[in-house]
């Protein structure tokens, strides 16, 4: 048991180090590459909070994210705030939102869950349109730039900061009840798991990550509209949630490696026409999906020889998880 | 000396060398982007995603580049024309643009499509010094911001200049004008609304109904209902393609057939017929141009000319869409540019060709200059009026000057 | 089995809201269009609208009552296979010719896209992956439409006539008409096929119990192939009905905004419903042309919002939808 988590923090902390020296070696460009792929860190945890955690599907997560990048872009622009300061509250604002979402929620499961929160993730970009003196309509806001480092160094700032949060919040008692909630609803209220809030609690704080994640976004592009907050968005997101693996925190800086670099390598690379990226990429996510189904987590704990969690789908008829030790 | 000290000496040594190196180097720096036999530029354009009918005017300029380069290119120099798919999404545009810049080292950031994306952009080229010119966007920014934004310019002519000069149009030849207006719910619409208000002057009051819709409505049949319902019978479209097709369409099978103008970035032949053969009565309806008219001389030496570049350099590409028109102007332009931006030519001398620019461009319309100052950077301010009739666009009266 | 298919629950009184909201909807429609001839106008607009979305509704309805999945890529299928039938016409194929040799490619396409796509990730993954591979398949092929016929738009002829007729100052439109006409035969098609086939009700226990459905003789993969394809059949057809139409045109992101209202629609009618579908699809067609009309702090932008608030409120009243069936879940 010590060994094996020894070998868990021995693994983390190289992760670690190997993100805070990478800038250096890297151009300004990559930086802020690099600060896209802890925007999508950020957003896949959340997304794995709500979805991989506590069951509830959510395709809508870059509703979060928008909410997130505009209450940034419109304190940055129109009241001179400082960018790291709205960082915080983004995050109050994410998770207000997420709650709000996460009450009618309730009611739906399933197929029905996740088509509403695909409506929540169209509809608010054209709140955004509709409220253009506030955000700039469709013509945006444009904000200061910043340097590769300095986004790099915020976004994996609070990337590990969420991360660590997330961390301590899954070992504990709210993190055993949402996966109580997530294998069997039913079986979690009569052992006494409050299932009302402990949903919308999930929502809450995957709706407060996406937030900061979204934050982090518009500060990178040094520009916000709501084209930049799209459908693709919340589906990339979702993709890389689950190319990350559902349920566990050891995929996610794959998943979110994928999403970011993947998409923009094809289309920079002029290896291929630009037409046919979309349909190289559309090719590679169904092939990761047949290959590692469960997602990279799967082949990561196989490779650091840690236990296989045998762990059924969503809503199956027999739930149960089994967790060898 | 002590270890100390010997240390000190070493280090600062070696830095006084790693700055002198760099000095060196920045001082026989060539201009990024220029070598002896090549020029590279670079821009974003929506070649897939929801503005992609317009990923054809890359591809368009990039056939005329390549004919110029078969004939040598500029200066002994070919241009190599880096193009890159940022689905009109800014958060795409921004790290491509970047990479275009850092990595692929373009000299200039060239002929980059949609207003949001330029204006994503724009702070971080104009602080690094890179040309961001002859953008396709009909914003008046990039002529009116110069002071602040001096290595940014436009190309085409400005949306509320066009539709000012289908304002005074109404004003002085249709009197008894009540006009309905659609546009698009946003910036874009309401610069063709602001000009045609302008353009009225006086007659302003002419307008008797402004229904407005979004672009994730592809339909549009409420608004064209409820404008003839209003008794309109001038209908100013302000509408991109699709839902011009839609509003032209809709309108025949209402039964309500207005003098209808439609602005210049949906008029191509292309949508009109797609419009005729989808039931619309587009017969008599006008629209502003300025790029040369293939349609009506399909035997002159530019017709051919523009034919064949894009026959052998962009087979995919159909001649009777005006966009690939506009594509082959604007490459023209830039070459033409770029030939007076010096040898070996620099960002500053290309800025400086193209704020100087007094010249006929053989793919616009006859008449029609490419003139800009230092102060006046709109590079086209004339339109000429066209008439839909039969299969395509007929010019008449004469050229506009001055639409301003 | 059969048994199982032949009994019918009896209507407890609530179960009278949902015909009772229906009819007056209806009755609202009607008086309205017959007091003004624009509230007319506006919702045969809307319903010819709605057609579409319910045509490709209906698509979805039969993918998830066949797989249980929501099929993110129906309407990228949709739009190849009408390229496909664009293609046939260009190289001189007529009409109709093309059309029924289009739903024949779309057939075997569907099933090739299960067999491909879809089941090697289906037998190792969950549900969700399953969700992900369709949005794979999404990016794909509307990727390929663009590579392989490039992006300008295109003409896709109707296949009725383009005429309107004018009845007491509205428009009614042929090729609208018969978009919704084809929907609704489609539903009745499908309800055909699952009431009283056997490879409907194969299909059916397929997809709710494929252990049992096995232990009968029932090929299950075999029944989730043929679901895809006859959705990508429904698809087809939806897409050439689309693209024929004006707001819509060919082009590679054609169904992109189709797809957004048919997946309202299908939710709104309950996703194992057809008919609830067409229903869902009409009412938001005709809802959103009324919106926009008359009620006027609802900008052009808040439409989306709007329809989607109100799907939302159906939805809390009953979260199955509006012909669904209330899930009972077992511990």
């Amino acid at each position: 048991m010590r060994a094996r988590l020894a070998w868990q923090l021995a693994v983390i902390a190289g992760v670690a180090v190997a993100i805070a020296l990478l800038p250096f070696g890297l151009s300004d460009y990559h930086r802020s590459q690099g600060a896209d792929v802890a925007v999508y860190v950020m957003a896949i945890l959340g997304l794995n909070i709500v979805t991989g955690y506590t069951g509830q599907i959510s395709i809508g997560h870059g509703a979060f994210m928008a909410l997130g990048g505009y209450t940034t872009a419109i304190l940055t622009h129109d009241h001179g705030w400082n960018d790291l300061a709205t960082l915080p509250v983004a995050l109050a604002v994410g998770f207000g939102a997420g709650v709000v979402v996460g009450v009618p929620a309730l009611r739906f499961h399933g197929a029905y869950l996740a088509l509403v929160t695909f409506a929540v993730a169209l509809a608010v970009p054209q709140l955004a349109k509709n409220y253009s003196h506030f955000t700039g309509g469709t013509e945006g806001l444009a904000l200061p730039t910043h340097t590769g480092l300095w986004l790099y160094g915020v976004g994996w700032a609070a990337a590990v900061i969420l991360y660590v949060l997330t961390w301590l919040l899954l070992r504990g008692r709210t993190g055993r009840a949402f996966r109580a909630v997530r294998d069997s609803e039913i079986a979690a209220a009569s052992a006494g798991v409050n299932l009302a809030v402990h949903k919308t609690l999930a929502f809450g704080i995957s709706a407060a990550f996406a937030a900061v994640a979204g934050s982090v976004y518009v500060l990178v592009n040094n520009f916000v509209n709501p084209d930049v907050f799209g459908l693709q968005l919340s589906l990339y997101v979702l993709i890389g949630a689950v190319v990350a693996g559902l349920g566990s925190l050891w995929g996610i800086l794959a998943g979110a490696a994928f999403v970011q670099l993947l998409p923009i390598g094809l289309t920079s690379s002029h290896a291929v026409s630009s037409q046919a990226v979309p349909v190289i990429f559309g090719a590679i996510v169904v092939l990761v999906m047949a290959l590692i189904p469960r997602g990279s987590a799967e082949v990561l704990r196989a490779a650091l020889g840690l236990p296989i969690r045998i762990r059924s789908g969503h809503h199956s008829s027999t739930p149960h998880s089994l967790e060898a030790r | 000396m002590s270890r100390r000290t010997r240390f000190s000496l070493v280090a600062a040594l070696g830095a006084l060398a790693a700055v002198a190196a760099a000095a060196a180097v920045a001082s026989t720096a060539a201009t990024p982007g220029v070598t002896a036999k090549t020029v590279t530029i670079g821009g974003t354009f929506p070649l897939t995603g929801p503005a992609q009918l317009y990923g054809v005017i890359p591809k368009a300029e990039n056939a005329y580049f390549q004919y110029v380069n078969a004939r040598g290119g500029v200066n002994g120099r070919k241009i190599v024309f880096k193009v890159y798919d940022d689905q009109y999404n800014p958060a795409l545009t921004v790290p491509l643009t970047h990479k275009l810049v850092q990595q692929d080292h373009v000299f200039a950031d060239y002929g980059a499509l949609g207003t949001a994306p330029n204006l994503a952009i724009r702070d971080y080229l104009n602080k690094a010094g890179v040309p961001q010119v002859l953008v396709a966007t009909g914003d008046s920014y990039w002529g009116s911001q110069y002071k602040k934004y001096p290595w940014t310019i436009g190309f085409q002519p400005d949306y509320p200049g066009e539709s000012r000069v289908y304002g005074q149009f109404i004003r002085n030849k249709v009197p008894q004008a009540k006009i309905g207006v659609l546009m698009q719910d946003d910036a874009y619409g309401q610069n063709y609304y602001d000009g045609l208000v302008q353009g009225l002057g006086d007659a302003k009051a002419k307008i008797v109904d402004v229904e407005k819709y979004d672009s994730t409505q592809t339909d549009v049949s409420q608004q064209v209902v409820k404008l003839k319902a209003s008794g309109a019978n001038v209908f100013a479209l302000f509408a991109i393609p699709t839902q011009t097709i839609d509003a032209l369409v809709v309108a025949t099978k209402i039964g309500w057939h207005p003098t209808t103008f439609i602005n210049n970035v949906s008029s191509s032949p292309l949508f009109m017929g797609l419009a005729q053969k989808s039931g619309a009565d587009v017969q008599g309806d006008i629209t502003a141009g300025y790029v040369y008219d293939v349609w009506n001389n399909p035997s002159s030496a530019t017709t051919k000319l523009y034919k064949s570049i894009l026959a052998k350099y962009d087979p995919g590409g159909d001649p009777l869409d005006a966009n690939n028109v506009y594509g082959v102007a604007s490459a023209w332009t830039f070459v033409q540019a770029l030939k007076q931006a010096g040898n070996p030519p620099t960002r500053a001398g290309l800025m400086k060709a193209l704020t100087h620019l007094n010249t006929v461009n053989p793919f616009l319309y006859p008449g029609v200059k490419l003139q800009t100052t230092p102060s006046e950077r709109f590079p086209i301010d004339q339109q000429i009026l066209e008439q839909y009739k039969g299969q395509t666009w007929k010019p008449f009266g004469h050229v506009f000057s001055k639409a301003r | 089995m059969l048994g199982v298919a032949a009994i019918r629950r009896p209507r407890t009184p609530s179960g009278w809201i949902v015909p009772g909201l229906l009819a007056a909807c209806c009755v609202f429609l009607l008086v309205g269009s017959l007091s003004s001839s624009l509230f007319a106008q506006q919702t045969v607009s809307g319903l010819a609208n709605g057609g579409i979305y319910a045509s490709l509704g209906v698509a979805l309805v039969l993918i998830y009552r066949a797989t249980q999945v929501i099929n993110f890529s129906q309407g990228a299928l949709a739009t190849f296979t009408t390229y496909v039938a664009w293609q046939l016409m260009s190289w001189g194929l007529g009409y109709w010719p093309a059309f029924v040799l289009t739903l024949g490619i779309a057939f075997v396409g569907g099933i090739a896209v299960e067999l491909v796509a879809i089941r090697p990730v289906e037998r190792r993954g969950n549900v969700l992956t399953v969700v992900i591979a369709s949005i794979g398949v999404l990016i794909l092929v509307e990727g390929a439409v663009g590579w392989i016929w490039g992006s300008e738009v295109k003409f896709m002829p109707s296949a009725f006539p383009a005429r309107a007729i004018h009845v007491g100052g509205v428009a009614f439109s042929l090729q609208d008409l018969g978009t919704i006409g084809v929907s609704i035969a489609a539903v009745v098609v499908l309800w055909a096929l699952f009431q009283f086939t056997k490879v409907g009700l194969a299909m059916r226990a397929a997809a709710l119990r494929p252990e049992a459905a096995r232990l009968v003789g029932v090929r299950v993969s075999w029944m989730l192939s043929l679901g895809w394809g006859l959705a990508a059949v429904l698809g087809a057809v939806a897409g050439m009905m689309a693209a024929a139409s004006p707001s819509v045109l060919l082009q590679p992101s054609m169904m992109d905004g189709v797809l957004i209202y048919a997946f309202a629609a299908a939710v709104l009618g309950g996703l194992e419903s057809a008919a609830g579908a067409v229903v869902g699809g009409l009412a938001i067609g005709a809802l959103l042309n009324l919106l926009g009309s008359y009620v006027s702090w609802v900008t052009p932008q808040l439409l989306l919002p709007a329809a989607f608030v109100l799907m939302l409120v159906v939805l809390l009243v009953k979260p199955s939808g509006l012909f669904g069936r209330t899930q009972v879940r077992r511990v």
